[in-house]
């Protein structure tokens, strides 16, 4: 071989780079394939057996099929879609692949200082609270990761490696160090008011949430997930329950199976929305659900800053939601949207495709022949819906061709898109311009009234009628048939599969936890520009340009650090003296008054056979004394040390 | 100092490099004894440092952009870290007392070893100094109130008092991200004897003795000198019997002390045409006569050393072939 062979790495630096990687990917490994994780585990884990054993790094070709397999691997796995979990699955892997090769010093800091990488793309995926402990042990294992492989290289040859705990007590301190500065920088650096560049949309894998299209079926997983999809806060009065409806996509086009968003949906609307006398003013805290829309109850009269509305109403941010998102909007309940509806959206509110729910269609006319009054033919249905076998369920069947008549006349059971979209499409048969809102309905209070938390399981879809007189009006069928969904939420109408588990005490539990949660969410992770200057306003420093804040962030760093700076630079202070050595040197004063001193070089019993000389009658019982100082100072303490201060309190040298 | 030449063997060194020199020099005391200060101490990140400052900004960027908190906290861990590791990297060497250099001197060609001892001052340990001059490092840790010393071998090429050149003592502590570091200049040149010729011609046995300095007839030796006639006082055994009977007079025999004949190593003596030839030569005579224990003279042009044969000669004469020009 060319090169030399690659020095042995300690076991100890090895394990401790290896667990900064795994905890720091355990996240990204759980949403893995798993057989993409079990390879990128079982890499470390043979990195870890060759460390034990001081093997050697396996042949270059080998290494470079294992790598070339475990791309082939990714692509299989994510199907060459480029998304987050993408890169970081390919980030974890390239790292494991980096363990086969891991044998010198650089490749392990590599592979820790990476680990603080992966850290902080974990959280583009989630920030909840359990995170920051996932922060705190990833960023302290890889921490002393760093420390173990200094240590491999900054210690004399032949001496002993740092002892585990002095090196994990070394990284600590190193992180609890680094903690006045980290935060900060958290709060006085300047954020971005508008982000730099805007994800591209492939890049977002989908997660949890709406989706800007409706078929009936696709959405009922969603009413099992509890997980939170935003928190209002209101100011003032918050609307009754029956008006918590927050507007998301609207839906027009139907083609049979599925409704979908018109062509133009993303227009932005041209009309102004006075604030009006009853206006609700909220703010909202949105979770990351990778899409563009915002949530506002109807109708919101102005966009947050980066968004806009769009002639349905509904918000659109510029960039898709990847961090939790706060917003503040003024809505107005009593604006009337269309007084007059264009040709051209009340054709297309009327558009059914062909060939389709006959019954349906029979029905409509015969709704249609009753009742000539549109208001009066909404209300006629609404009541059969009432009135009639209907049953709101979540375990309802997939329709199939008709699925309005199906649903209408054989099934009757199904949740709120299945009641939207059967009761849309008997509109539209009926000459009624109709249009889909998805969105989410109703909330919890949580916390006395502090704030509404809105669920994935909220998640709704409900219709809009155009009225003659009152524009487009909201008219929700499953409130017909399943009213206590709209007044007491989903979770009164979900009998939950895991209905075991569904306790009140873990309910309450829950609650709290999305407290805290939702302290956690607005203090920290709302932190951004808007609540930046607010905080600094109320400190007293007003409107503060971003350079402004980067020098007042400055001059706090410096503040903050003084206090370190001058524990690690301080002078040490000589060790205390034992009570024992205070004694001694008392002994060593008194004698000095007789001009007896004891030079630097003496030790005490060569001082003692001095003094002996120089003092017949005391000389002895001092000898004794350095005896007994001797055997404290370098033998054993205990004995000795009481009889040893009392006598040499005593001793008062005197000339003879 | 002129004459010594720097350990990098480049004799004369590049009008930057000289400046940079000169403006270390006037930063503060570059020669042992000193104590490391904040205007000797320099710091820089290392590679690894600028590789994750590198990573630390991609963090930033990402998190900015997307606004996301918990991302921004991770990259100000990762700054904080950094941060303090500046500070502990130069506090391992602020207060760092280097108490002296010091060499034996060595035959050329050999390594000398350049002995640095470190002391702190602070009553704090200092793990992981990297002592170095030129490509030698060594690694040393101080106890808390402790001394340390290290030794660098520094090859040597030509007889003469060689300066070594600019030493440094850095360290990367804690985790390898900055480098502190401070040079100085070992306090004196390191004595190089000149390298002793391998195949030497033999001692000069002859030339000793010259005019005026005629060895005087001792009585009290007992090697035969001359004949002379008796005298009153002479013992009878000194009588020369045979000889006297030949003569008809008594004769006595004259002896004197067989004085051994000390070495007269001359420059002059020594073949060849190259000087540094001809004093490798003499330094092969000198460690001769020095090992078989005789007694030498060493002469260098118009100096002459000796005579003498003990370790403090041997020295001497060392020394002047080193210094000779």
């Amino acid at each position: 071989m060319a090169h030399p062979a690659p020095r042995h790495l300690p076991f100890n630096a090895v394990a401790w780079t290896i667990a900064a990687f795994l905890i720091a990917a355990l996240p990204h490994l759980a949403a893995m394939p798993p057989w993409l994780a079990g390879f990128i585990v079982g890499a470390c884990a043979w990195r870890l057996v060759v460390a034990r054993n001081r093997g050697s790094r396996p042949p270059a070709l080998l290494r470079l099929l294992l790598t070339g397999m475990a791309i082939a691997l990714i692509v299989l796995a994510f199907g060459g879609l480029w998304g987050r979990r993408t890169a970081t699955a390919l980030l974890c892997v390239m790292l494991a692949a980096k363990m086969m090769e891991m044998f010198s010093m650089r490749d392990l800091r590599l592979v820790a200082s990476v680990s603080f990488f992966l850290i902080a793309t974990q959280f583009l995926f989630s920030e909840k609270l359990i995170y920051l402990g996932y922060l705190v042990v990833g960023s302290l294992t890889a921490t002393i990761a760093l420390v173990r492989i200094q240590d491999i290289h900054g210690r004399p040859a032949g001496a002993a490696p740092v002892a585990q705990a002095a090196a994990v007590r070394n990284g600590a301190v190193l992180l609890l160090m680094a903690m006045p500065v980290a935060l900060t920088l958290f709060v006085l650096f300047p954020r971005l008011a508008q982000p730099l560049w805007g994800l591209p949309d492939q890049v977002l894998d989908g997660r949890t949430g709406l989706s800007d299209d409706m078929s009936p079926g696709s959405i009922s997983n969603l009413f099992l997930d509890d997980s939170p999809a935003f928190r209002v806060e209101f100011e003032g009065r918050p609307p009754p329950p029956d008006e918590r409806y927050w507007r998301g996509p609207v839906l027009w086009n139907f083609d049979g199976s599925t409704w979908t968003s018109p062509f133009s949906g993303d227009a932005p609307r041209r009309r102004f929305v006075p604030e009006g006398e009853a206006a609700r003013h909220y703010s909202i805290q949105l979770e990351p659900h990778e899409r563009r829309w915002l949530f506002a109850l109807d109708y919101p009269v102005r966009a947050p800053d980066n968004a806009t509305v769009t002639v349905d109403h509904q918000l659109l941010n510029r960039h898709p939601i990847t961090a939790l998102t706060r917003y503040e909007l003024v809505s107005n309940p009593d604006f009337v949207d269309m007084p007059t509806l264009p040709d051209g959206a009340r054709s297309l509110a009327l558009r059914l495709p062909d060939g389709r729910n006959p019954r349906t269609l029979e029905l409509a006319a015969e709704l249609r022949q009753r009742h000539p009054d549109d208001r009066e033919l909404i209300a006629a249905v609404l009541r059969w819906f009432r009135e009639e076998e209907f049953f709101y369920t979540l375990s309802a069947a997939p329709l199939g061709r008709h699925g309005a008549d199906e649903f209408l006349f054989d099934l009757r059971s199904g949740y709120c898109e299945y009641y939207a979209s059967a009761f849309a499409i008997l509109m539209r048969a009926a000459g009624i311009p109709t249009r889909i809102v998805t969105g989410y309905q109703g909330g919890l209070w949580q916390g006395g009234s502090d704030y509404l938390l809105v669920r994935q399981s909220d998640a709704h879809a409900w219709t809009e009628v155009w009225l003659q007189g009152s524009g487009w009006t909201r008219v929700d069928p499953t409130a017909a048939v399943s009213p206590d969904r709209i007044e007491q939420g989903s979770g009164s109408v979900i009998e939950r599969p895991g209905a075991v588990f569904n306790f009140d005490w873990l309910a309450q539990l829950r609650n709290r936890y999305d407290r805290i949660q939702h302290l956690w969410n607005r203090w920290v992770l709302g932190f951004d520009h808007d609540r930046q200057r607010d905080f600094l306003q109320r400190l007293g420093l007003p409107d503060l340009t971003p350079e402004r804040i980067a020098v007042l962030m400055l001059l706090v760093l410096l503040i903050v650090t003084a206090p370190i700076n001058y524990f690690l630079l301080r002078q040490a202070r000589p060790a205390r003296r034992t009570p024992a050595e205070r004694a001694w040197h008392g002994m060593l004063g008194r004698l000095r008054r007789l001009n007896l001193a004891k030079h630097p070089a003496e030790t005490p019993l060569e001082f003692a056979a001095r003094v002996e000389a120089a003092l017949p009658q005391q000389g002895a019982a001092f000898r004794s004394l350095a005896e007994m100082y001797c055997r404290i100072h370098y033998g054993d303490r205990a004995g000795h040390e009481a009889a040893f201060l009392a006598q040499a309190r005593h001793f008062s040298p005197r000339k003879a | 100092m002129d004459s010594a030449r720097s350990a990098s063997g480049q004799p004369s060194q590049g009008l930057p490099r000289r400046w940079f020199n000169a403006w270390i020099v006037r930063r503060g005391p570059t020669r042992p004894p000193l104590t490391l200060r904040y205007r000797q101490i320099f710091i820089l990140p290392t590679r690894f440092g600028w590789l994750l400052g590198a990573l630390m900004f991609a963090m930033l960027m990402g998190s900015l952009n997307f606004n996301n908190n918990l991302g921004l906290l991770t990259t100000f861990i990762v700054a904080g870290l950094g941060s303090n590791s500046m500070l502990i990297a130069y506090r391992n060497l602020e207060g760092l007392r280097i108490l002296r250099t010091g060499a034996a001197p060595v035959f050329a060609g050999q390594s000398a070893l350049l002995l640095v001892s470190l002391a702190g001052n602070a009553g704090r340990p200092r793990p992981g100094l990297e002592v170095a001059l030129d490509d030698n490092e060594q690694i040393v840790s101080i106890p808390a109130n402790g001394v340390s010393e290290v030794q660098l071998p520094l090859p040597t090429h030509h007889r003469g008092w060689l300066q070594p050149g600019r030493c440094r003592v850095q360290t990367c502590q804690p985790v390898g991200l900055f480098r502190a570091w401070s040079w100085f200049w070992p306090e004196r040149p390191i004595l190089v004897w000149p390298r002793p010729a391998t195949n030497p011609p033999p001692l000069p046995e002859g030339g000793g003795r010259r005019e005026g300095q005629l060895d005087q007839p001792q009585a009290d030796g007992d090697e035969f000198y001359s004949l002379r006639k008796w005298r009153e006082g002479d013992p009878l055994h000194r009588v020369a019997w045979k000889a006297s009977q030949r003569h008809d007079t008594l004769l006595a025999r004259e002896l004197r002390r067989p004085r051994s004949r000390h070495l007269a190593l001359d420059l002059a003596q020594t073949p060849g045409q190259d000087l540094e030839q001809r004093i490798g030569v003499l330094t092969a005579w000198v460690l001769t006569a020095h090992q078989q224990q005789r007694a030498w003279t060493l002469r260098l042009g118009p100096e002459t050393l000796g005579p003498g044969r003990d370790d403090a000669h041997l020295q001497r004469c060392l020394r002047a072939l080193a210094e000779f020009q």
